[in-house]
Formats: C-alpha cells, sequence, structure tokens
C-alpha cells in the first residue's frame, strides 16, 4: 500500500490516456490500456486534467494547483482529501506512485 | 473428425478452398471448441473465404486482441502489487508470449494470468496481492489444503473488482509428480521484457510449455499447447533445447512434443505407439465442437491424475471429487 | 449430431443440433416463415445434448451448450427442449455476438423510430413489445436490442417472443392461436409460451432504425413516470449489456451517445391499457 505521507509523488502515465465523457454532473472515463469504464465525481477529473502533462506531483502541489481555482477549505483535510483521491486513482491504475 | 480438418487448415490454410458451408461449420466449431479460433483467423489472413466466414474471422480477432490487451494490464497489476517486494515476476503461458511479441501469442486465448516467482517469496506475494484486491477463489478447505500441501501453485486467487483471475505458481509441476524441473534456474534465467517483467529463458518456455501439456495436463486443449510448441519450437537452438530439457527431467516429453508438433503441424515425423495414442486423444473433436472418444478421453484424464500423484493419495482425492459430483467433462 | 436446423435471426445465424427430434421438428414449425439458410455458414453452433449417455432415453435430460456456454447450466428436461433451443441461441448471443452492443431489452419501431424498453425479467417488456407490434407498431424484439455502435442505429433480432405466465393468455387472445406455440409447464420461470412475431417483424429483419425513445418499465405498480439522471441510464444500460466490455472503445462511444441523445423515462404501471396510453403519450411528447 503506498503510504499517506503528503512527500509521496504521483505521475500519469502516457499509456495510461484516457477519453472523457461528461453524462450531467458525472464523468466517465474510457481506459484504453485496461479496456475498464470509470465514473468519477469532481474533484476527481479536475485532479486528473491537472496531471495531464505526466510530471510528477505530491498531494501538496495538487492541493496548490487546484488552489488557484478552487476554493479548498482548511488545506490539511483538503489535502487529505487529495491525497485519497490519488490513492483511489492508483488502485484503479489511472495514476502511477512516481 | 473435425479436430483432423482445423489441424490440416492451420498447417496449410490454403486446404479452405475446398470447404463448402458443412466444412467451414465443422472447422469453426472445432476452432472454437480448441480455442484455436484467433489462431485459425490469423492463419486465413491472406485466404479468400465465403462472405459469411470473415466476420467470425474478424470477430475472433478482435476478441484476442483485448485478451491481449487484459492480459497485459493483468501483469501490469500483479507488478504494481509486487512492486517494493524485490521479487522477480516471470509471466508465464499466453501473457509471456504476448509480451514478448511471439508468434505463439497471435490469436491467441489467454485468460487467466500465471506467473513464477521464488517459492521462499510466496508468504510476501500472498500478502501483496490480497492487499492489492485479489482474494481466494475456494472456500473449500478440502480444496485448500490440497492446493498448498501438493501442487505447485496457490489455489487460485481472483480480483475483486476485476474478476481476474491469477496463478501464482513457485514451481512447474506439482510437487507429487515424478519430474522436478528446476524452477528455480527458470528463474533465475528469465529474460527482462517490459516494466520490470520477466519471461522464461527461450528453452524453459519450451519445457514449461510441455511439462503442461505432456506431464500434467490431462491434454485437455492440448490442440492449442501443441500449437504453441509448434510456434516456440523455431526460436531454440534444439542441441540447447536438448541440454536444458534434460536438466529439467523432461528430455522424454520434449522429444515427444516435437514429435507431436511435427505429426500435426509440421511435416509429419515418425511416431511411436504412445504417440499415436496421445495424438487419437489430441484429435478427439467432432463437426459439432464435441469430445468424441469419451473413453479415451477418460483415461487421459485418469493418467494425468496418476502421473502427478502416487495412487493411494488418487484415490483419496477422485473419492473426494466424485462424491461432491464432479466429473470430468 | 442427427437432428439439426439452420436459422437465421436478424443478423445471426444458428446452426442447432439435438440428441432428439422434438425439438428441432417444433423450431422448424415456429420459424417456418423466417428465411430459408440452408447450406449458410453459421456464426453459431447450439448443441441440445444428453447430460450423460444414458440420459438420452432414460428421463431424458438436455444439456444446452455450443460454441459458447455455462459448464454449471442446469439440465432441462426433454418436455421443454423448445425453450432449451432458445436458451441455446441466447447464450451464443449474450455471450458471443461482437457486431453490435447487445442490450437486454425489447424494441418496437414506427416512422423509421425506435423505441426501446430494458428492464429485469418480469418488468413487461417483452409482453408491451408483443402486444405494441399488435397495435400500429412493428416488433423488432423482444428480449435483445442491437445497438449498432458506428451508426447509432438499433437493429432487430425478432426471435420467438416468450411469454410467461399471466402474459400468455393476454397475448393469445390478442395473436390468435395459430401464432402460438406449444405450451410448456412448470419450466424453472413457471408457464411458458412462445409466439411467432407478424409477418412484417419477420420480412423487414434486417431494417433497423435510429433510437427515439427508452423506457424502464415496471409492471404492477401504481401509473408512475421518472426521469432518471444520465449516470444512472448509463450503468443501468451497461448492466443490461452482456458484451459492453467485450467490445472495448467502440461501445463506450456507442452508448454514451446512446445516452445522451435518446430521451429516457422510466414508467410504472398497473395494466396494459395504462401502459399503452403512457407510450403514446410520451412518444408524442418526446420522440
Amino acid at each position: 500500500m503506498p503510504d499517506l505521507d503528503a512527500t509521496t509523488a504521483y505521475r500519469r502515465d502516457a499509456a495510461d490516456a484516457v477519453t472523457a465523457c461528461i453524462l450531467d454532473d458525472l464523468t466517465l472515463f474510457y481506459h484504453h490500456r485496461s479496456g475498464q469504464t470509470h465514473m468519477v465525481i469532481s474533484p476527481v477529473p479536475e485532479i486528473m486534467e491537472r496531471m495531464a502533462d505526466g510530471a510528477s506531483v505530491t498531494a501538496q502541489v495538487m492541493h496548490d494547483r487546484l488552489a488557484r481555482d478552487y476554493d479548498l477549505g482548511p488545506q490539511e483535510e483538503a489535502i487529505a482529501e487529495i491525497t485519497a483521491h490519488l490513492d483511489a486513482l492508483v488502485a484503479l491504475g489511472l495514476v502511477r506512485l512516481a | 473428425m473435425s479436430a483432423a480438418l482445423l489441424v490440416r487448415v492451420l498447417r496449410d490454410p490454403a486446404q479452405v478452398g475446398r470447404l463448402d458451408a458443412d466444412g467451414w461449420n465443422r472447422l469453426l466449431a472445432a476452432a472454437r471448441a480448441e480455442r484455436l479460433i484467433g489462431t485459425l483467423a490469423f492463419r486465413l489472413d491472406d485466404i479468400a473465404v465465403p462472405d459469411g466466414v470473415r466476420p467470425i474471422l474478424t470477430d475472433a480477432k478482435r476478441d484476442t486482441a483485448r485478451e491481449a490487451q487484459q492480459a497485459l494490464w493483468e501483469a501490469d497489476r500483479a507488478g504494481q502489487a509486487m512492486r517494493g517486494l524485490g521479487v522477480r515476476l516471470v509471466l508465464l503461458k499466453g501473457t509471456a508470449y504476448v509480451a514478448a511479441g511471439l508468434r505463439a501469442g497471435q490469436g491467441r486465448f489467454i485468460g487467466d494470468l500465471d506467473i513464477l516467482v521464488p517459492r521462499d517469496t510466496m508468504p510476501a506475494v500472498e500478502r501483496a496481492l490480497i492487499a492489492a484486491g485479489w482474494e481466494w477463489v475456494k472456500e473449500d478447505p478440502y480444496d485448500d489444503a490440497y492446493y498448498r500441501q501438493w501442487m505447485h501453485e496457490l489455489p487460485p486467487m481472483i480480483h475483486v473488482e476485476r474478476d481476474r483471475m491469477i496463478d501464482v505458481h513457485h514451481t512447474v509441476l506439482p510437487l507429487t509428480a515424478r519430474q522436478t524441473p528446476d524452477a528455480a534456474a527458470m528463474i533465475a534465467d528469465a529474460v527482462p521484457i517490459i516494466n520490470g517483467l520477466y519471461v522464461l529463458s527461450t528453452e524453459d518456455r519450451i519445457v514449461h510449455s510441455v511439462a503442461h501439456m505432456l506431464a500434467d495436463g490431462d491434454m485437455q486443449g492440448g490442440l492449442r499447447n501443441l500449437w504453441d510448441i509448434h510456434c516456440l519450437l523455431p526460436d531454440a537452438d534444439p542441441a540447447a533445447l536438448e541440454a536444458r530439457a534434460t536438466h529439467h527431467g523432461l528430455a522424454s516429453h520434449v522429444r515427444q512434443a516435437r514429435r507431436l508438433a511435427a505429426a500435426i503441424y509440421g511435416d509429419g515425423a515418425c511416431l511411436t505407439l504412445w504417440d499415436r495414442l496421445a495424438r487419437a486423444r489430441l484429435l478427439a473433436r467432432n463437426g459439432w465442437g464435441q469430445e468424441s472418444r469419451k473413453l479415451l478421453v477418460f483415461a487421459f484424464y485418469l493418467r494425468s491424475h496418476w502421473l502427478r500423484m502416487p495412487p493411494l493419495m488418487l484415490l483419496r482425492h477422485l473419492w473426494t471429487k466424485w462424491r461432491k459430483g464432479h466429473r470430468p467433462q | 449430431m442427427k437432428h439439426n436446423i439452420t436459422l437465421r435471426i436478424g443478423p445471426a445465424t444458428f446452426r442447432i443440433g439435438s440428441a432428439w427430434p422434438q425439438p428441432i421438428a417444433q423450431l422448424a414449425q415456429l420459424y417456418a416463415a423466417y428465411p430459408d439458410v440452408r447450406g449458410a455458414v453459421a456464426d453459431f453452433t447450439v448443441r441440445l445434448q444428453p447430460t450423460n449417455l444414458l440420459r438420452r432415453v432414460l428421463r431424458p435430460s438436455i444439456f444446452i451448450t455450443g460454441d459458447h456456454g455455462l459448464a454449471d447450466a442446469a439440465p432441462m428436461s426433454l418436455a421443454h427442449g423448445l425453450l432449451a433451443a432458445e436458451m441455446g441461441m441466447n447464450l451464443q448471443m449474450a455471450l458471443g455476438w461482437r457486431r453490435h452492443l447487445l442490450l437486454h431489452a425489447s424494441s418496437v419501431e414506427k416512422d423509421g423510430r425506435v423505441l426501446v424498453m430494458t428492464g429485469e425479467s418480469g418488468s413487461g417488456k417483452s409482453t408491451l413489445s408483443a402486444l405494441l407490434g399488435e397495435r400500429g407498431w412493428r416488433f423488432m424484439g423482444d428480449e435483445f436490442a442491437l445497438l449498432d455502435c458506428d451508426s447509432g442505429a438499433i437493429l432487430p433480432f425478432p426471435r420467438l417472443v416468450s411469454l410467461k405466465n399471466r402474459a400468455i393468455d393476454v397475448v393469445a387472445d390478442a395473436v390468435g392461436e395459430a401464432r402460438m406455440g406449444p405450451l410448456l409447464n412448470a419450466t424453472a420461470k413457471g408457464d411458458i409460451r412462445h409466439m411467432v412475431p407478424r409477418s412484417d417483424a419477420v420480412a423487414r429483419m434486417d431494417q433497423g432504425g435510429m433510437p427515439a425513445l427508452l423506457l424502464f418499465p415496471r409492471f404492477g405498480h401504481a401509473a408512475d413516470v421518472r426521469t432518471l439522471g444520465q449516470g444512472e441510464i448509463f450503468m443501468r444500460l451497461t448492466q443490461a449489456s452482456t458484451n459492453y466490455v467485450a467490445l472495448g472503445e467502440p461501445a463506450f462511444t456507442g452508448l454514451t451517445r446512446f445516452v445522451r441523445q435518446v430521451p429516457a423515462r422510466a414508467i410504472d404501471f398497473a395494466s396494459g391499457e395504462e401502459a399503452f396510453a403512457m407510450v403514446d403519450r410520451l412518444w408524442e411528447e418526446l420522440a
């Protein structure tokens, strides 16, 4: 299991490209490499979008990127939530540990 | 025998020029039953076929492409789950052929992910897989004890979300089998392929495939296994293969597989009486895709268990199975 | 196999072999008006075989299998052989069809546009499609609707309609005895009787149409009409499809387009008349 330390780095691999489709307030990702369809809600699409360049990010860096566009509330809670989302994405194989 | 028609066409695809609709129906049913429809589709790529046949072949190719993609994904997932363990993960069978881009992988049905890891790493591997979402398939304590005590693999596990099975092997044949291939040497000589995953060396790939077909299995699905072997053989130097097979205690099995592959898919070979029985077993499939020659098939089922287990243990095993209503085929 | 028949239903051709003559004779009679496809290469082989050698004559018991099969499929009595053959064909489609996205749904067509109805067994989708087929709609299928992932069209799969229990008399009254198959008593799903679709449904079985309305019917509840979110519709349709995963990206593209373009409602009804009125009204308003 990945540790929950905020220094853990994550990245999106070019080989893990997805096709996205928005249905009402949901986003579907078709993940070509696994052939799986994932149904996600905000802030997951926003997180994925901010990793599209393939660079490694920590939950802290992701928090700062999201904070430019959204009001995320108390930083500590927001980072914990972002970490949980990133780890869930690692489990799905959409995001990798850097 | 439609299995005979199938192997004739795999050997020489131009033979389909003579088929009428009934012949095609028999060929396609046999190919599906033997899980060779994808292979057949690739073999018929450049051959003219009737209108109704092409879509069936296209579907089969698409299915095997998806199988390959999913198999590689499962391998990737297992690799990620075992990240940091320092264990060399060796892919086996179909997944290995696809990962290495071998001809044996072209159009092949794959199914479960088979991996080989060193025996002393099994507890750590088991824990890592469970942490990543795999769980035991069988609840039955007898089966579980049987696997752990006598078999060459963990009881099968299935991924809770992806619904895909993984078989974790620590050696090549059951611990009860008379031959004891050198799994440690196979792992040591494995070659890196993608993202930290390994496949067996050219010679070991053949030895492993032969072990499964002739020393372990009841030859169910044997035509497909033999096709694998037929495709793998040209990559190996015959002398190196013979030496490696001898090291693993499987020289006579490898020689028999070479004779059978040559007789069924190649230019022919001089067969022993036992080879002829094996060939009859391999070709026991009719034009509706049913197994024919039931007695012969059953004899091979018995034989496969006899090869793997001493007789008293076999009796105990079969009794336990039959009491639960299990019958071969 | 000794007894056999080849049938074409919509885009799929089946070669059905049986160890016994009865199921084949019944199929030949009920599918008499379908295209003659003797000598065709079949997409699928279906086998009705004895569970073991003795069971061919002694309390005959049918094991349904074929190109695609389920190892643990429960055997059926020979008296239900016709149902076994139908189940065998469904099994091949469900596990093996790759040329369209398969939706476990019934469908009917009017003016070139298609109404698709999906729901669990017992939802009334089958009966509703059969009855609409007698009321000015063209019946396209009661079990599978085939979505062409490239064009977005729905294609017909008008096999015999399988009617259960209370629906049998309702439909038999509407279509007449001549189009009804034998009554199969006490199957695992209760009493079953098959109905032969109208001749126009068979004659036009290669003609699809664009989907214009999706309904989730539910029989046996007080009349109600509900809207559903696109996410829920997508999920329910993937659950109603046996080959969504197998088709990969084309299915993703085809199904998301379907969900975004086709208006959908869940409808509850307590009687056929109530359902017809709802269908007419929703078709008028939305399609």
